[in-house]
């Protein structure tokens, strides 16, 4: 008997370092939930338990990423280790622990039962994870599952205000709807090529029976994909939801699902269903979903930044902007399938993932402040309740504008270097629809320049008409500020060790 | 003193920044406004000293830069921070050193609403606009080019006019479309590098070189790229001069300014896009330039024609003085297209004749309105016999901007004209009938700017707010003076300054002419006073 499990041990499929991350991860997750049953109501303690596990996770993380001669991949191929999971996992992990940084003041005015707050985070960052992860459709579909379960209770926290309880039953609605699509595609893929291995994927689907049946599966992987990214015409749930849910809660949906979606969506795209030339069906698949993506990217930075232009409520633009931002971010991922080399790919690759990090690290220093204004209830987010405060509370109002700066992509910020990094591999690739990608693009990139700046112009050009008590900033909150405001600076002057190390591992999968 | 040599540009766009800092912590630490202004106006004064290190000038190297520095900044990315200077970029930099110092005191009295963040934005705004000018790296370039905006933009949203909000986002988002399309073209150019040469790159030294061997060429097969190329850039900056048809944001942003703001505006900001068509249009895409030149130099003569009839109707002083840039600016761009040595001497020297000048008539247009809060040319009359010393300083301020001969503004004008009319970028006779179109834009100048003065100073004082008005303070005098005396130096003696220029512009000229001289007046040998 003993022998058995020695076997299987043995076995080099099985690498318990491969997924230390996640399983510290979950265990943290089912310590907290455990903790909260025995001794309910203590944030902090639940909240120093979860931000232990993160670092620990993180830890791990980075152990594997810079220990050389890593086994790269595990468990059948279902788990690999390569620069797209690593640097995709690395930003969930700082997604999460922001995440319950900047909750620490909204749990506090609201009282929220912190521990189950704790825990759903957690398990949520463990889905994201497994996204970026795995490697089979499978894997991703729970992890994916795993997220979507946590996130749509995160969106009612606020149980008792409508507008959350609207957001959540809105998110699970249409959230099933959504993953419905992409199991029904994962199933049509796997008939096609008879695998969930997207690695094998590729390969059968040179000699795919049925090119067909594989062309459906992946149109209905590009709505379930679709419809988690926010991208246009998939987004309609996005401002309703965001608007809705706890402000912290819509910084960690609009930087982390969002990223995750793209670590699949990316995985099972890219490199599930390459270019091979010569092959008629792949060739023929190939062309379709660029072309379809190109039309989401042009649409999704379009639409969103229209929409956000006439918008009078904070949380909504910031809502209607992060649909804009998975816009720019699909430009990168256009790339990336367009691209000529395995380097040209991975570098695209690692583009999108360094893009998520960045517009993560803005988005979640925005939304600390948003929570903070906000008061109580998330009354206070309209546009009008941020006139006139630029020189009342200076600290906040020139961070908020950094930010603000830094959506909008300006140089020595994180978002400058950002957008160059995605829009990189498209121009690259030369042809004039990519050409005009970018172009397409960058003019979005100057409207968007209108909504963004509202909030500057409305901060230090109006006049504030009524009180003002500047919100007290918690310790918690001024680590998120510091935190956000470095990063913003650092990756925008800084960042070539972070690209850097996000091309460390490239892709274990060779262009045909 | 080798260390400031090697680091003097870096230290340039540092020691603003720094200065921010510094005047930011000193409010924090000890809470006195009132030590602001002095702090700011030393920063930039040191800075002004420093720049002056520029002329005694190291040697320049090769490429015709010197004070170079080029060191990785993301190597990922594929960018260096390289910088340096040459004759065209020297005087750029020292214009925005010796203006800066005349604008903090401008500002002495003016600012009394929030004088840190007012004085922390000039100094970052200094710094980016240094930067400009040096950097050598077309993603540096870009970088502080877009800078120069935020602080520009808070500048006229907290301190400017009624209409401030408008003018601000106007600013700021015509011209960040324009640069943003640069910024497509910057990228475009790194891969068309990569595919021509095996190596991509940002650097402007390395592309103008893969561009004169040839390596890189936007002739023949893939002269549409270079003018799609070109007209990216062409845009940006276009927008910035601005030319006829971008320029309608300029007269809100002057107008909105505070004084300060509209002095840097139409001294530095607005050079920087002249600066950089000659400085990046020109030397990379040469045949596209060379075919482009007409539409752009009708644009600049309707700029001329344009921007001088409508200043010659306006009833703000102000708007008149940011109208009359339009048709200086238009200047600029025609001396350049010309693409004689006349012609881009004298757009350099009418760069910097434009700088002084009209940075002296924003600043005696905000003198009176800080006295009577209004610009209107109705409300004044007479003043001469109140105010006979701001009326001189503005009657020699305003000649020099009409381009009396002995004082700036005519050396620059009198080279663009004459490299224009020898110039054989257009066909035919149109070269000298394109310049004459132009000169009629130095007889309107004369009229609106005579106008105004007649208006404001001459005839009966009628409006009893004018009869206590006072004349200009010692410290007001005192920022006249260096102006007044630039305007009658650089009118009598341009020789320095166009010699020290010449190689880098007669390099500029060669290239974009493809080789060959341009016009016919080399002959004359008219490029200093002593041809005339």
């Amino acid at each position: 008997m003993m022998n058995i499990f020695l076997a299987e041990l043995a076995d080099p499929n099985v690498s318990i370092p491969l997924v230390l991350p996640e399983m510290l991860l979950a265990v943290t997750g089912i310590l907290v939930m455990i903790y909260e049953s025995v001794r309910p109501g203590r944030r902090r303690v639940t909240g120093t338990i979860s931000m232990a596990g993160l670092i620990l996770s993180a830890v791990a993380l980075f152990w594997i990423w810079s220990t050389p001669g890593q086994q790269l991949s595990a468990f059948g191929g279902m788990i690999v280790a390569d620069s797209l999971r690593m640097s995709f996992t690395a930003v969930f992990l700082l997604v999460s622990a922001l995440t319950i940084l900047v909750s620490t003041v909204w749990v506090e005015r609201e009282d929220v039962h912190a521990g189950e707050y704790h825990t759903l985070l957690l398990f949520a960052t463990v889905g994201m994870m497994f996204m970026a992860s795995g490697n089979d459709l499978v894997i991703i579909f729970l992890g994916l599952e795993t997220l979507s379960i946590a996130t749509y209770v995160m969106a009612g926290l606020r149980r008792r205000d409508l507008r959350s309880n609207e957001s959540a039953m809105k998110y699970f609605i249409l959230g099933s709807y959504a993953s419905g699509f992409l199991l029904y595609g994962m199933a049509l893929v796997y008939g096609a090529t008879g695998t969930t291995n997207i690695t094998q994927i590729a390969l059968n689907a040179e000699t795919a029976q049925f090119p067909a049946l594989l062309l459906v599966g992946a149109a209905m992987l590009v709505i379930g994909f679709g419809f988690k990214v926010a991208t246009v015409p998939f987004h309609i749930w996005t401002p309703d939801v965001y608007e809705g849910a706890p402000s912290p809660v819509t910084g960690f949906m609009a930087a982390g699902p969002k990223a995750a979606g793209f670590a699949s969506f990316l995985r099972v795209f890219v490199l599930g269903f390459p270019l091979v030339v010569g092959v008629q069906a792949s060739e023929f698949l190939h062309d379709s979903w660029i072309t379809a993506l190109t039309v989401m990217a042009i649409l999704t930075m379009t639409v969103g930044n229209i929409a956000a232009i006439v918008q009078n409520n904070v949380k909504r633009m910031l809502a209607y902007s992060s649909i804009a931002h998975a816009g720019y971010a699909m430009v990168g991922f256009v790339g990336a399938g367009v691209a000529k080399t395995a380097t040209g790919r991975d570098d695209a690759i690692a583009a999108v993932a360094f893009y998520m990090l960045t517009y993560a690290v803005t988005n979640l220093g925005a939304f600390a402040i948003v929570t903070l204004v906000a008061r109580k209830n998330d009354r206070r987010t309209e546009f009008e309740d941020y006139n006139g405060i630029g020189f009342r509370s200076p600290v906040l109002a020139f961070s908020l504008s950094l930010f603000m700066l830094s959506l909008l992509g300006l140089p020595l910020t994180a978002g400058f270097i950002g957008k160059v990094l995605v829009f990189r591999p498209a121009l690259e690739a030369g042809t004039s629809l990519m050409v005009i990608l970018v172009v397409i693009a960058v003019i979005n990139t100057a409207i968007s320049a209108y909504y963004y700046l509202r909030l500057i112009v409305v901060m230090f050009f109006r006049e504030r008409t009524e009180e003002w008590s500047e919100p007290r900033i918690s310790t918690a909150l001024a680590a998120v500020l510091a935190i956000t405001i470095i990063g913003v600076f650092y990756f925008g002057i800084f960042g070539n060790n972070v690209i850097e190390m996000f091309s460390k591992y490239p892709v274990d999968v060779q262009m045909r | 003193m080798d260390f400031i040599n090697q680091y003097l540009l870096t230290i340039l766009i540092l020691i603003p920044t720094i200065g921010a800092v510094a005047i930011i912590a000193h409010q924090v630490f000890w809470k006195d406004e009132s030590h602001l202004k002095w702090l700011t106006l030393g920063v930039t004064l040191l800075n002004f000293v420093l720049s002056l290190l520029l002329l005694g000038g190291a040697q320049a190297s090769a490429n015709g830069f010197s004070f170079e520095q080029n060191s990785p900044w993301i190597p990922a990315i594929g960018s260096n921070y390289h910088i340096g200077v040459d004759g065209l970029s020297l005087w750029l930099v020292l214009l925005t050193t010796f203006i800066m110092p005349i604008a903090v005191i401008s500002t002495w009295h003016a600012i009394e609403k929030r004088p840190l963040a007012f004085y922390a934005f000039m100094l970052v705004l200094e710094s980016a606009m240094i930067g400009v000018f040096v950097s050598l790296d077309l993603l540096v370039f870009y970088l502080f080019f877009e800078a120069s905006l935020v602080p520009m933009f808070f500048l006229i949203g907290i301190w400017g006019g009624k209409q401030r909000i408008y003018a601000a986002v106007k600013f700021f988002i015509y011209t960040a479309l324009g640069s943003l399309l640069m910024l497509v073209a910057i990228i475009a150019l790194y891969y068309l590098h990569l595919q021509a040469t095996g190596t991509g790159t940002f650097d402007y030294v390395t592309l103008l070189g893969s561009i004169s061997s040839g390596s890189l060429a936007f002739g023949g097969a893939s002269a549409y790229t270079g003018t799609l190329l070109f007209l990216a850039f062409a845009l940006a900056f276009s927008i910035k001069v601005p030319l006829f048809p971008f320029h309608t944001w300029l007269p809100d942003a002057h107008t909105e300014a505070p004084t300060a703001g509209s002095v840097i505006l139409a001294a530095i900001l607005l050079k920087m896009g002249t600066y950089g068509i000659m400085r990046f249009n020109f030397t990379l895409f040469p045949e596209a330039s060379r075919e482009m030149a007409w539409i752009f130099i009708i644009l600049a003569i309707i700029g001329i024609i344009y921007g001088a009839l409508v200043a010659m109707v306006q009833p703000d002083v102000k708007r008149l003085v940011a109208y009359s840039s339009v048709a200086h600016m238009g200047f600029v761009v025609l001396g350049m297209f010309s693409f004689t040595e006349q012609g881009m001497q004298g757009a350099l020297y009418t760069m910097l004749a434009h700088g002084v000048t009209t940075g002296a008539l924003f600043l005696l247009v905000g003198f009176i309105y800080e006295r009577r809060h209004t610009r209107e040319i109705s409300e004044y009359g007479g003043l001469s016999n109140v105010m006979p010393i701001y009326a001189t300083v503005f009657v020699i301020t305003a000649m020099a901007s009409v381009g009396l001969p002995f004082l700036n503004g005519f050396v620059g004008e009198f080279l663009i004209m004459l490299g224009m009319w020898s110039s054989t970028i257009l066909p035919g006779s149109w070269n000298q009938i394109a310049t004459m179109a132009a000169g009629t834009g130095v007889i309107f100048a004369a009229v609106y700017l005579l106008w105004m003065i007649q208006r404001v100073f001459f005839g009966k004082l009628t409006n009893e707010k004018n009869m206590s008005l006072s004349d200009l303070s010692l410290r007001e005098i005192g920022i006249m003076a260096p102006l007044l005396f630039f305007m009658v130096f650089m009118g009598v003696y341009p020789k320095p300054i166009l010699d020290s220029s010449k190689p880098s512009v007669v390099e500029i000229q060669r290239i974009v002419s493809g080789g060959t001289k341009g016009g016919t007046v080399t002959e004359l040998n008219i490029d200093g006073p002593e041809g005339r």
